[in-house]
């Protein structure tokens, strides 16, 4: 484990200072320019270059509107980029593929389908024989916390419950990167708590590549190994911030440690700078 | 045990039947016109039609073509409908193509079918058609357009083709909407059934209903009517079943009010 350094800026590095070997995801210089409806162009993203090691998880931070969503898209291969491009393991992404698992705020399960049939979807549709896709379902289901609610359909649920089938149905298809796009953004805050104590328990267990998107502070720095900082109009990216802090992480330990305080009341002052300093300044 | 809410929820329709024959049966013992049977008449009338095996023909002929309007029609309708909806190119070229044909009544197309398909079911069946494809098509377009983006998107990422995600995602996340055109469909089928054997007659339901008001057999015609409307309840009640069942897993809709199942 690292020693914390003594000087907040010694761990806030620019973003090209590094070029690690084990990239999952390049992001080169993308840029992103909406049509709005008075014929104006809306840049939401202007020159974003990122990289997300394989393993890590890395969460995108910012105020809403900054083009978090967007750049979670065009990973996801949902959006193609106005300029730039992203690279999985070096392949330029063209479109949606099963090595790219999105869980998405609004849950987009499918409500035709029990708990159970929306999670061996995508095992089925990956032609995985189907007594084999029901007991990695089961497992799965389980895992998420929901055993016993296999045969209840999405309405019967809470959205709490809904959120953990959306993530039990993306990691069954094997993804090698997680997309999750302000997952706990719908839900009350003791039942985000939980989801996000849920998450980095299964988390630390196969340390799949995770990109999370938030605008909450505390949020991301719970969860990260990097946080990238995003501010508004156009969306650019401001900072990328490692966190060094130690794993397995306990809730309750970790709100007691004045370095993740240290984080999290940094990060924040750095919003509320530029907040001060204006927008696009 | 049923409750006391629930006994008059379903009591409710038996007791708006029976207010309406006795309001007909007042109104036509007061107004005392010929062509105006009582509804004790009427009702009497209808043993001797159903016992009788040319009007039971007839009848079968007219469920017949309905039954294969109706159908060809909700083939037809649902996958271009829901194309509609999920392609704007689609959308262009059908819409102006169905808003010509919207406001016209269905019937009012029947001489000119006529003069091209002659009088026999395939003119009637036809008519049928159109008359139920129209809100088929609008409800399936209506319910793909809704489709939310992220469960197409969810779909595309497990490796669903375009063709796959019409099929597997917005087919069955339209069905609600779908079947609410289908109902509506239905009864569409039954009013252009009767309209199109008004116009042709030959054989047929409608046909044994205006031929009797051709010869004053008022009791006859009101008798079909009555045959005619508990049809159109007993088919609107046997497809309210099938799409209770079928849409179990949708979010509650609002009740449909004129329904007895
Ligand atoms: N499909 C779209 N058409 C037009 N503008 C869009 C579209 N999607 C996003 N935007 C705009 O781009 C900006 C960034 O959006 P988004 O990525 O959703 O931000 P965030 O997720 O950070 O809240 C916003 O100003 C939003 O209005
Ligand atoms: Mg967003």
């Amino acid at each position: 484990m690292k020693v914390m350094p003594s000087r907040s800026n010694e761990w806030v590095r620019p973003l090209t200072s590094q070029k690690p070997a084990s990239a999952i995801i390049e992001i080169d210089r993308v840029s992103q320019v909406f049509q709005t409806s008075a014929r104006k162009d809306h840049l939401a993203l202007s020159d974003i270059s990122l990289t997300i090691d394989e393993g890590a998880f890395v969460s995108i931070l910012g105020p809403s509107g900054c083009g978090k969503s967007t750049l979670l898209y065009i990973v996801g291969g949902f959006v193609s980029p106005t300029s730039g491009a992203a690279k999985i393991k070096g392949q330029a992404i063209t479109g949606p593929g099963p090595d790219r698992g999105p869980v998405f705020q609004e849950f987009a399960l499918f409500p035709w389908k029990t708990v159970l049939g929306n999670v061996m979807y995508g095992p089925r549709q990956q032609a995985v024989r189907a007594v084999e896709a029901e007991a990695q379902s089961r497992a799965l289901i389980e895992m998420v916390g929901l055993k016993g609610y296999e045969n209840f359909y999405p309405k019967e649920l809470s959205g709490g419950m809904k959120q953990r089938v959306a993530l039990a149905r993306t990691l069954a298809y094997h993804p090698e990167v997680l997309l999750m796009d302000e997952p706990f953004g719908a839900l009350d805050a003791h039942t985000r708590t939980r989801l996000q104590n849920d998450l980095l328990n299964i988390w630390e267990r196969d340390r799949k590549t995770v990109l999370f998107v938030t605008h909450a502070v505390d949020e991301a720095v719970f969860l990260s190994d990097k946080v990238v900082m995003m501010s508004n109009s156009p969306g650019r990216i401001r900072q990328v911030i490692d966190i060094d802090l130690p794993r397995p992480r306990r809730r309750n330990e970790l709100l007691l440690d004045p370095r993740y305080q240290k984080y999290v009341v940094d990060i924040e002052r750095m919003f509320d700078e530029s907040d001060e300093a204006g927008p696009a300044s | 045990m049923i409750s006391p809410a629930a006994l008059t929820r379903r009591a409710a329709p038996v007791l708006a039947c029976i207010g309406l024959l006795a309001v007909w049966q007042v109104a036509s013992l007061v107004l005392k016109n010929d062509s105006f049977p009582t509804a004790i008449e009427a009702i009497r009338a209808i043993p001797d039609i159903l016992g009788d095996k040319e009007s039971l023909i007839n009848i079968l002929a007219s469920l017949r073509r309905m039954a294969i309007g109706f159908g060809v029609a909700v083939i037809v309708s649902i996958p271009l409908g829901l194309l509609m909806g999920r392609s704007r190119a689609v959308a262009a070229f059908f819409n102006p193509l169905l808003m010509v044909i919207y406001p016209v009544p269905k019937a009012a197309l029947m001489p000119i079918i006529m003069l091209w398909l002659g009088v026999g079911d395939i003119t009637k069946t036809l008519v049928i058609f159109l008359g139920v494809s129209l809100p088929v098509i609008y409800h399936s377009f209506e319910g793909a357009q809704a489709v939310e983006e992220k469960m197409l998107w969810s779909g595309a990422a497990m490796g669903l083709s375009p063709l796959q995600r019409l099929l597997r995602i917005v087919l069955p996340a339209a069905l609600p909407e779908i079947l609410t055109g289908c109902r509506t469909g239905l009864v569409l089928a039954l009013i252009t059934m009767i309209t199109s054997e008004m116009i042709a007659r030959q054989s047929g339901a409608g046909n044994i209903l205006f031929n009797a008001l051709d010869m004053g057999q008022y009791d006859t015609v009101f008798a079909m009517i009555i045959i005619v409307g508990a049809m159109g309840i007993c088919l609107d009640a046997i497809f309210e079943r099938v799409r209770a069942r079928l849409v179990r897993w949708s979010e509650p809709q609002f009740d449909m009010p004129l329904s007895f199942s």
